[in-house]
C-alpha cells in the first residue's frame, strides 16, 4: 500500500565507529543524569517517612494520576493557552517514548519500528503530529516568557528554560525535517545525530533544573496526602512540625524538587497581590534551595536565611496555590508545617499571637470574651438546650456566640430551623473548634479543645451538627479526627439547599454576587448549594474571581486575631471586586468573610447590602416569631 | 469598749483624701469608746494641723528621721512600736498602694491577718469585702487578743466632716535604726511623655462612626479634657483619618482596660468591644437602642451624640467644681 | 540566681460563680482552673531573669499549696520553663487564714534559700494581696510589692515599682528579698508543646502540708458569701441630654466611683 504521506527517514546502518560514539555519548549522559539525580532521589529518600501516609485507597490516586497527569485537566483549565502548549509538549514527550527507544536501538540494529511497515509508518505519523504541535505550543511558550514576561514567572529571564525550549525544539524539529529527507542522504543522518545530540544534553541537564518535573511530578502527583490541606499528625515527643532540614518529610522533599516555577500559586496568593512578603513559590523554592545546601539532616532553621518567618506568618490558608499546583504540590501542610516548627516551639513571637494562644488555653473562646456572654444570647433568642432528643445539634462556633453580626445569622437560622419544623438544640458550653490554633501551628492547644470538645459531644449524646461558619465544619469534620470520631456536620448552605423548596423568594428580586468562602468552596467543593439560597433574593451574578477562583477575604489562618495587615487590605481589596460587580446585595456564607467585609464596606455609604444565606432564607418567613428580635 | 487606731496617709503635703474616709470608718467602729489618729514622717506638722480640722480627738504625731520617705522597714517598726504603746483594738488604715505594701507584714507580726479593702463596716464588728473580682462579698470577722487590721476602700465611706473643738496633739518617737531599712527608694517619676498612652489611661473616650464627620471631633475633645481622658476611637474613625491609628482600641488595635470608658457614637463590634471590654466601669452613648455596644455597659444613654457629649461636657466640669 | 515562684490555683474568672450551700464557700464542681494572672506575670519575670542570666545555672522553682487539682497548673508552669515544683497538698486551706497558708508557703521556701521569691500582686478569687508581704516577713527578708520589673545589679536588685496616679518609683533591695509582681509589666508567654513534652521529665515533688507546720487557728474568719445587691445590667439613663448627663455624672461619681 502506498501512502501520499511523508515517511521518516533513518540511517540504514551505522559503523562501528558510530555505535562507539554513540554508546559512549549514551553512558556519559546517562552517567551525568545519575551524577546529579542520584543525590536529588537520595535526598528524597533521606527525608523522614511520612507518618500517617497510606497508599491505599489506591483508586483514587489513580484517578488523580490520570486526571491530573495523563490529561492535563489542571494544566489546561487553570492557564487555557499556556496550559494546552504545555499539555501538546507532555503528550508529545509521552508518544516519543517509543520513537526514542526505538531510535537507540536502531543504532545496534535492534529497531523495532518500522518506517516502512504499517504500524511503524502509522506510529511515526502520528507522533509527527505531536512533534507539530509540540514545537508550535514551545515557540509559543517561549515568546510568553521572554517576550510576553508574566509577572508570576518571576523578574529575571531564565536562561535554563530558554535553553531547554530550543533543546525541546531541535528534537522535534529534527523529528519532523526526516520526513522530508531520504533514508541514504547525508541530512538524514546528520539530523538523525543532532537529535541524538539534543537527546543526550537535555538528560543531564534535567535534575539540575526545574524540567526534573518530567521525572518526579508523576510520583508527586500519585504520592500526594490526598484530600485537601491534609495537615499530618505529629509522632512521638520530638515532632515539632517543620523545624530544621531534618524534620522534612520525604513527601515534602520530593514536591519542593518538583516545583516547575510556574508561578500558578503566587498568582492568586491573597497576600503576595496585596504586596506582602509571601510568596508560595518562594516557600517551596526556599525549600528545595535548603535541601541542595544543607540536606535532609541539617539542624538549621527552615525560617530564617531560606524562608522568612514573617512571610509565612502572613498566609491565610485560603488554599489557592495547593489548589492551582499542576505538579501537586499540597503548599498548605508545608506553610501550616513551618508555622508549627516555629510555634511549637515558641520561637514565634507576636503580641496578638500570643494573646490568642492564652485565651485559648483557657479553654474558651477565641475572642477572650467571657462564656456568660454566650449563655445571655442564648436565653434572649430563646435557642433550645441539646439534650440528645433534638436531630441537630447547632454549633454557634466563637462567631456566632459573641459577634454581633454572627449573632443575627445564628438568629435567622434558628428562625428557619423552627419554621422548617427541624428540631434541634445548642450545646450549653462550646469550647472554639481550635481552627485558629490549628492553623497557626499550635498544636497543643489544638489538641486541647479538640480532644475537650469531642468528649463534651459525645457526653451530649450529639450525632449531627450543623454550623455557620466553614471554618468550624472543616476543623470539626477534618482536623478533630486526629483525636477520635466527630460526629456528622454540614454547613448551613448545605441544609439550607436541601429545604430549598419550603423557603420563599423575596418579594423584591435584586442583584446579588455571592463572595465563595475559602473554607466552603476549594476546601469543602461546595459552590452550588450556597447559591441555590442565594438566588431567593434575586438573581446570580458572578464576581471576576469565584467559585474555586474566589479570592480570600483575608480572615482564614487564625489572621483575624493577629491584628493589623500590612499594605493593602487583602478584605477590602474583594470587597471593592464585589460591589464593582454592580449587585445591590453581597451574599455570604462564612462570618469571617460578613466581619471582613463590614469593615471594608463602614465607611462606603453606597454600599451593597451585606446577608449571609441564612439571612436571605429568613427575609420571607414572618416577622414575629419566638425570640426574634434583638441579639 | 473599742479603742480604734486610724493612720493617715499623706500625698504632696496634705492628707490624702481616702484617709478621711477611714477616719469616718474609724469613727463609726469607736462607737462609745476612744479614737487616736496617727499621722507619720519626719516633720508631720502639717499634718497634724489638718487631722485637727476633722477631729476632736486624740492626734499623735509619729516622726523619726528614717521616716523621711516612705520604706516598708521604716513605717512598720513606727507602727509596731505605737500599736504597742497605744493597744487600741483595731488599727484602720485607708487602702492604698502604701497600706498594701507593709502591713500585712504589721499585721503578721501581731499573730494576724489585715482586712483589707473593706466597703462596709456592721455591728459586730462584721466587715465586708469583695471577692471574685467584684461578683461575690464576704463578711469577715476577727478573733483573736491581738489588735484588728483592716484598710477601706476608697468611696466606701465619706470625708469626714469638719470637727469642732480642739484635738489633742502628742508625738511619740520610735526606735528606728538605720540597719533596719533594707530598701533604697528614688523618687517617684512619670512615665516618659509618650505621645498616647492608652494603656495606662484611668479614662478614656472612645468615638465611633456616630461621630458623623471629624468636624464634631471638637466636642468630644472637650469632653476628654473635661474628664482628664485619653481619646481612643474604633477602626473606621482611624481609617478615615480622622484619628491616628495610635489611637485605635479593638482588635486590630490596642486592648485597654481603665476605670472609665465612654463609648461615643460606637455601636459595638466585636472588632472594638474586644479591646476595652476589661474596663471597670463603660458608658455608651449611642442613637440605636439595639446597638451592641449596651451590651457591655454598665450606664447607657440612647441619644444624639452632638446632643449629649455637651450635656455631658456641661455636667463634669459642674461635679469637678 | 535560685529563684522560688509562689503560684495559686483559681477559679478560671470567666466561669459564673455561684455560694456552695453553707454559704461560706463557692461550689467548685464543673468549675475550670487556671493559673492566678499575676502569678503568671511573676512566673514570667522569673524565666526572663534566668533567660537573662544566661548559663549561670540560674533555677526557677514554682511553688503551689492546695489539692490534687493544683499540680495542672504546676506543670503548665513546668511547660512555660520552670526547672521544677513543689506541691504543698492541702485539702483544707479555705480554713486558714493568710497567715497560715504563708506559713506553710515559708516552711517549704526556706530548705530552698532562694536568692529571690516571687508571687503575684494578688489573687483573682480572694485578692487580698498579702500573701507576698507575710512571707518575707516571716522569712525575714526585704520585700517590695506591686513590681513591673526587676533588673539583678551588684548589690542585689533594683525594681521598678507602680505608683498611684501614673507615678513610678524605682527600688533597690539585697538579695535575698521577696516581691509581688504586677501584671502587665511583662508579657506572658504562651505554653508550647515543646515546653510540655520538656516538661515531663522535670520534678514535680508533692509534700504534705501537715508534715510542714502546726496550724495555729486563723484570726480572721470568712463568715458568709453573698452576692452583691447591684446587678451587672445596664442602667439606662433617660430624658433630655442635659437630664441623663446630670444622672450619669451622679452615678458616675457615687456608684461607680470612676470620676
Amino acid at each position: 500500500m502506498n501512502f501520499a504521506f511523508p515517511s521518516l527517514a533513518e540511517p540504514q546502518h551505522f559503523s562501528l565507529a558510530e555505535k562507539l560514539l554513540f554508546s559512549t555519548l549514551a553512558l556519559a549522559s546517562v552517567l551525568l543524569f545519575w551524577r546529579r539525580f542520584g543525590v536529588v532521589l537520595g535526598k528524597i529518600l533521606h527525608s523522614k517517612k511520612d507518618p500517617g501516609f497510606h497508599l491505599a485507597p489506591i483508586l483514587p490516586r489513580i484517578r488523580d494520576f490520570v486526571w491530573e497527569v495523563a490529561l492535563q485537566a489542571k494544566v489546561i483549565r487553570q492557564r487555557p493557552a499556556a496550559g494546552l502548549a504545555h499539555a501538546f509538549v507532555f503528550w508529545a514527550f509521552c508518544a516519543f517514548v517509543l520513537v526514542t527507544l526505538n531510535h537507540c536501538a536502531a543504532v545496534f540494529g535492534l529497531g523495532f519500528l518500522s518506517p516502512d511497515g504499517y504500524l511503524g509508518r502509522a506510529y511515526f505519523l502520528f507522533a509527527a503530529l505531536f512533534a507539530l504541535a509540540c514545537a508550535v505550543g514551545i515557540l509559543g511558550l517561549f515568546v510568553r516568557r521572554f517576550f510576553l514576561r508574566p509577572k508570576w514567572l518571576g523578574e529575571k529571564l531564565s536562561w535554563e528554560s530558554g535553553f531547554i525550549a530550543l533543546l525541546i525544539f531541535a528534537l522535534m524539529a529534527t523529528y519532523l525535517a526526516a520526513f522530508f529527507t531520504a533514508d541514504a542522504s547525508p541530512s538524514t543522518r546528520a539530523l538523525w545525530w543532532l537529535h541524538t545530540l539534543a537527546l543526550f544534553v537535555f538528560l543531564p541537564i534535567l535534575p539540575y533544573t526545574k524540567h526534573l518535573h518530567l521525572v518526579l511530578s508523576p510520583f508527586t502527583v500519585f504520592f500526594s496526602r490526598g484530600g485537601f490541606s491534609r495537615i499530618p499528625p505529629l509522632v512521638g515527643d520530638e515532632d515539632f512540625g517543620l523545624v530544621a532540614g531534618d524534620s522534612l518529610t520525604q513527601i515534602v522533599s520530593l514536591q519542593a524538587y518538583s516545583c516547575v516555577e510556574c508561578g500558578r500559586c503566587t498568582e492568586h496568593c491573597p497576600a503576595n497581590n496585596t504586596s506582602k512578603l509571601l510568596n508560595p513559590k518562594q516557600v517551596v523554592l526556599g525549600l528545595r534551595d535548603y535541601l541542595n545546601d544543607l540536606g535532609p539532616a541539617s539542624t538549621e532553621p527552615l525560617l530564617g536565611k531560606y524562608n522568612a518567618q514573617q512571610a509565612v506568618f502572613e498566609c491565610t490558608t485560603c488554599g489557592a496555590c495547593e489548589f492551582q499546583c499542576p505538579v501537586g504540590i499540597e503548599h498548605l501542610p508545608i506553610l501550616i508545617g513551618l508555622r508549627r516548627g516555629a510555634v511549637n516551639t515558641g520561637t514565634w513571637e507576636d503580641d496578638h499571637g500570643g494573646q490568642l494562644f492564652l485565651n485559648l488555653e483557657r479553654g474558651s473562646n477565641a475572642l477572650g470574651i467571657s462564656p456568660s456572654e454566650r449563655d445571655k444570647f442564648i436565653q434572649r433568642q430563646q435557642l433550645p438546650i441539646f439534650d440528645g432528643t433534638q436531630e441537630y445539634c447547632l454549633w454557634l462556633g466563637c462567631m456566632g456566640s459573641y459577634d454581633p453580626k454572627g449573632r443575627e445569622i445564628v438568629a435567622d437560622l434558628a428562625r428557619v430551623m423552627r419554621h422548617l419544623g427541624i428540631t434541634f438544640g445548642v450545646l450549653r458550653k462550646e469550647k472554639c473548634t481550635g481552627d485558629p490554633a490549628r492553623r497557626l501551628g499550635n498544636d497543643l492547644v489544638f489538641q486541647q479543645l479538640a480532644e475537650a470538645n469531642l468528649e463534651a459531644m459525645a457526653k451530649n449524646k450529639v450525632k449531627k451538627i450543623v454550623a455557620i461558619c466553614p471554618h468550624c465544619v472543616r476543623t470539626i469534620q477534618e482536623d478533630w479526627k486526629e483525636f477520635g470520631a466527630p460526629p456528622i456536620i454540614e454547613h448551613h448552605s448545605e441544609f439550607l439547599a436541601r429545604h430549598l423548596h419550603q423557603l420563599q423568594p423575596a418579594q423584591n428580586q435584586e442583584k446579588i454576587v455571592f463572595h465563595d468562602p475559602c473554607y466552603l468552596g476549594r476546601y469543602r467543593n461546595i459552590y452550588d448549594e450556597p447559591r441555590a439560597v442565594a438566588s431567593l433574593a434575586g438573581t446570580i451574578v458572578e464576581a471576576p474571581r469565584s467559585h474555586e477562583r474566589s479570592f480570600c477575604c483575608g480572615a482564614g489562618g487564625g489572621l483575624a486575631f493577629l491584628g493589623e495587615e500590612s499594605g493593602e487590605r487583602i478584605g477590602q481589596v474583594r470587597a471593592a471586586e464585589l460591589a464593582a460587580t454592580g449587585a445591590e446585595i453581597v451574599g455570604t456564607a462564612c462570618p469571617f468573610c460578613n466581619s471582613m467585609f463590614r469593615d471594608a464596606f463602614a465607611a462606603d455609604s453606597a454600599a451593597p447590602q451585606l446577608l449571609d444565606i441564612a439571612q436571605i432564607a429568613a427575609r420571607a418567613l414572618p416577622v414575629r416569631e419566638p425570640g426574634n428580635g434583638g441579639v | 469598749m473599742n479603742n480604734v487606731l486610724v493612720v493617715l496617709e499623706q500625698r504632696a503635703g496634705r492628707i490624702a483624701r481616702i484617709g478621711w474616709e477611714a477616719l469616718t470608718a474609724g469613727v463609726q467602729l469607736s462607737g462609745a469608746g476612744s479614737l487616736t489618729v496617727a499621722v507619720l514622717g519626719t516633720d508631720t506638722e502639717a499634718q497634724a494641723t489638718e487631722a485637727a480640722t476633722r477631729t476632736s480627738g486624740k492626734i499623735v504625731r509619729v516622726e523619726h528621721a528614717l521616716l523621711a520617705a516612705y520604706t516598708p522597714d521604716g513605717y512598720t517598726a513606727a507602727l509596731e512600736q505605737i500599736i504597742q504603746s497605744e493597744s487600741p483594738t483595731h488599727v484602720v488604715f485607708p487602702h492604698t498602694y502604701q497600706v498594701r505594701d507593709y502591713v500585712p507584714a504589721l499585721a503578721a507580726r501581731f499573730g494576724t491577718v489585715l482586712i483589707g479593702d473593706v466597703i462596709a463596716i456592721e455591728s459586730g464588728p462584721v466587715f465586708t469585702r469583695q471577692l471574685m473580682q467584684g461578683r461575690l462579698n464576704g463578711n469577715y470577722r476577727h478573733s483573736g487578743k491581738g489588735p484588728c487590721f483592716l484598710s477601706v476602700q476608697a468611696g466606701a465611706f465619706a470625708a469626714a466632716a469638719q470637727a469642732e473643738g480642739a484635738a489633742s496633739i502628742s508625738s511619740f518617737t520610735p526606735v528606728i535604726d538605720a540597719a533596719q531599712i533594707r530598701t533604697r527608694p528614688s523618687e517617684p517619676f512619670r512615665a516618659e511623655a509618650q505621645t498616647v498612652d492608652l494603656g495606662s489611661a484611668q479614662t478614656i473616650v472612645g468615638v465611633g462612626r456616630g461621630i458623623k464627620s471629624a468636624d464634631n471631633l471638637p466636642l468630644i475633645e472637650e469632653l476628654a479634657a473635661a474628664l482628664g481622658a485619653e481619646l481612643a476611637a474604633s477602626r473606621p474613625i482611624c481609617d478615615a483619618g480622622w484619628l491616628p491609628m495610635e489611637r485605635q482600641v479593638g482588635s486590630s488595635g490596642q486592648t485597654v482596660a481603665p476605670r472609665l470608658y465612654i463609648a461615643a457614637g460606637i455601636s459595638g463590634a466585636i472588632q472594638h468591644t474586644v479591646g476595652m471590654k476589661g474596663s471597670q466601669c463603660i458608658v455608651a452613648i449611642n442613637k440605636d437602642p439595639d446597638a451592641p455596644i449596651f451590651e457591655v455597659a454598665d450606664y447607657g444613654i440612647v441619644g444624639d451624640l452632638l446632643e449629649v457629649v455637651p450635656a455631658l461636657t456641661e455636667a463634669v466640669k459642674a461635679a469637678k467644681q | 540566681m535560685k529563684i522560688v515562684v509562689a503560684i495559686k490555683q483559681v477559679p478560671d474568672r470567666d466561669e459564673p460563680v455561684r455560694i456552695d450551700s453553707a454559704g461560706k464557700w463557692i461550689d467548685e464542681s464543673d468549675l475550670q482552673f487556671a493559673m492566678n494572672e499575676p502569678d503568671a506575670h511573676a512566673l514570667e519575670e522569673a524565666l526572663l531573669l534566668k533567660e537573662k542570666s544566661g548559663d549561670d545555672g540560674s533555677e526557677v522553682i514554682v511553688l503551689s499549696a492546695g489539692p490534687e487539682r493544683v499540680a495542672t497548673t504546676l506543670r503548665e508552669a513546668l511547660a512555660k520553663g520552670a526547672d521544677r515544683a513543689l506541691h504543698i497538698l492541702a485539702d483544707d486551706l479555705a480554713s486558714r487564714d493568710a497567715l497560715g497558708v504563708a506559713q506553710l508557703l515559708a516552711a517549704a521556701i526556706r530548705p530552698e534559700k532562694p536568692d529571690l521569691v516571687l508571687t503575684g500582686l494578688q489573687s483573682e478569687d480572694l485578692g487580698q494581696g498579702q500573701t507576698g508581704v507575710i512571707l518575707a516577713e516571716l522569712l525575714g527578708l526585704p520585700h517590695s510589692t506591686l513590681i513591673l520589673h526587676v533588673d539583678k545589679i551588684a548589690s542585689g536588685i533594683e525594681v521598678k515599682r507602680e505608683l498611684e496616679e501614673g507615678w513610678y518609683q524605682t527600688i533597690q533591695l539585697p538579695t535575698p528579698a521577696v516581691l509581688t509582681i504586677q501584671s502587665g509589666g511583662n508579657k506572658l508567654r504562651y505554653a508550647t508543646l515543646m515546653g510540655i513534652k520538656r516538661a515531663k521529665n522535670k520534678e514535680l515533688r508533692a509534700i504534705a502540708a501537715a508534715g510542714l507546720v502546726s496550724t495555729a487557728p486563723p484570726t480572721v474568719v470568712l463568715e458568709k458569701l453573698s452576692l452583691p445587691q447591684r446587678k451587672k445590667s445596664t442602667q439606662m439613663l433617660e430624658g433630655t441630654p442635659k437630664q441623663a448627663a446630670a444622672a450619669l455624672v451622679e452615678k458616675l461619681r457615687t456608684e461607680a466611683r470612676a470620676l
